[in-house]
């Protein structure tokens, strides 16, 4: 008899920040979980659970998606970049960078959906107008309010003139 | 095909339809709105689940001499940038842009927007003001079948369409419409992004003369479903846009639509915003 999608397990292939990964998942499994649990990239936070928050966001084949929204099993083959794929050997992304340096962390929990979903924006649209960077984080809450420095932050990135890698 | 207990993922349109006609499987494209459904317990977790996504034929935009055709399984985000949406129907990628947020758009699909038939759905207004046209697969035990569907005969209430079970929305298809027709649509919420609209109103018409030769309307979020509104058409069809006229289609449309009172605002004031919107629109066009 076929396993119900309750308790069957897939085993599933993808990439994850350059690595190729191979392990079991449960068939409503999503990557936020799998991201979380089993790989324990906890940089990728779980908050609303249904979409509307933007703390989970991640890149899959280069487009900002919620994780939580993604089932484990539909990345089969497919590459995830997680906030901790933007840092190399220990240094800081010059996005991550310009988040300390504008002061634009609080309690830091939306931090990580807010730099996946800027660096999503930047790779699409590299000098981004105030507008353009409200819109491109329209996905994303911080809930202390803290947008201000997260936008003077993004937009750092375009005047400074610092290349995206 | 690949085999993965129940989660199917098809790479075939016969294969997914076969299995979601003799297995009874649930079609799943962006997953954005079963996904909290499910996590919430709103809708039961199905037993099999077929992936239409890697379905090549499902998706991407096309044009013919005659007709744009769309794949349902295209994400919103690329629906907004498609080049011949834009050209040939700017208000479909106006809407598309403008669901939820850019998380959400780069899974949430068209087919998926329309299957879901919430009457909140942005993509279905401008669908309604292009007569758009949709082709329903089904896998019978005589091999596949296929039916064309008018946008409006498809939603029949909340959540509910004529597609029956194991039938798979394969195509969107409409023919551009010419050049020097006016096309408007517009969604009002209390905010901009991760927005169900409060309301959301289209219009789609051609002036000859300063006459009015031909019209559509269409609405969101203030009927069962989405709505075509014929009652408006006819306040303007043969008619010049002067404010009396404006304001006579607006009381149309105040009149036939059917809105309900939930969180987001009461009968009343979907009503109100109803007309005050198509009256801009029309003002818009008469100016245009």
């Amino acid at each position: 008899m076929l396993a119900t999608l309750e308790t069957a397990k897939l085993d599933l292939s993808m990439n994850v920040n350059g690595q190729a990964v191979r392990l079991w998942v449960s068939p409503f499994t999503t990557l936020l979980e799998v991201l979380r649990e089993q790989l324990e990239l906890t940089g990728t936070k779980y908050a609303c659970g249904e979409g509307e928050c933007g703390a989970c966001s991640v890149l899959l084949d280069g487009r900002v998606v919620n994780s939580c929204l993604v089932l484990a099993a539909e990345c089969a083959g497919c590459e995830v970049v997680t906030i901790e794929g933007l840092t190399t050997n220990g240094k800081l992304h010059p996005l991550q960078q310009a988040f300390v340096d504008h002061g634009a962390v609080q309690c830091g929990f939306c931090t990580p959906g807010m730099i996946m979903a800027a660096y999503a924006l930047l790779a699409a649209n590299p000098n981004p107008t105030e507008a353009d960077v409200k819109r491109g984080l329209e996905g994303n809450l911080c809930r202390c309010t803290g947008y201000r420095k997260i936008i003077d932050a993004v937009l750092s990135m375009a005047r400074g003139g610092r290349s995206d890698d | 095909m690949e085999t993965r207990a129940g989660y199917r993922v098809a790479t075939a349109l016969e294969v997914a339809a076969r299995i979601a006609t003799l297995e009874r499987a649930t079609l799943f494209a962006g997953g954005t709105d079963l996904l909290p459904r499910w996590s919430k317990g709103v809708l039961q977790r199905p037993e099999v689940l077929v992936d239409l996504k890697r379905i090549p034929e499902l998706k991407g935009v096309s044009r013919n001499d005659a007709e744009v055709s769309i794949g349902p399984c295209t994400p919103l985000s690329d629906l907004a940038v498609d080049p011949i949406i834009r050209q040939t129907a700017p208000v479909l990628a106006e809407a598309a842009g403008r669901v939820a947020c850019a998380q959400v758009r780069n899974r949430a699909t068209l087919g998926g927007n329309l299957c879901n038939a919430s009457p909140a759905a942005d993509t279905a207004v401008p669908l309604i003001l292009l007569d758009a046209t949709l082709e329903l697969t089904a896998i019978g035990p005589g091999g596949p079948s296929v039916r064309d569907v008018a946008i409006t005969d498809f939603f029949t209430g909340p959540g509910a369409t004529v597609l029956a079970p194991g039938e798979i929305l394969t195509h969107i298809r409409f023919e551009p419409q010419p050049p020097g027709t006016f096309a408007a649509w517009d969604k009002f919420g209390t905010r901009p992004s991760m927005e169900i609209a409060v309301a959301s109103v289209g219009v789609a018409l051609r002036l000859e003369g300063g006459t009015v030769t031909w019209v559509r309307v269409g609405y969101g979020s203030v009927a069962p479903t989405p709505l075509r509104g014929r009652a408006a058409e006819a306040v303007l069809t043969g008619s010049p846009l002067s404010m009396e006229v404006i304001e006579r289609a607006a009381a149309a449309a105040r009149a036939e639509i059917a809105p309900i009172t939930d969180v987001r605002a009461s009968e009343a004031y979907r009503r109100d915003v109803v007309g005050v919107m198509l009256g801009r629109m029309l003002k818009h066009a008469g100016h245009a």
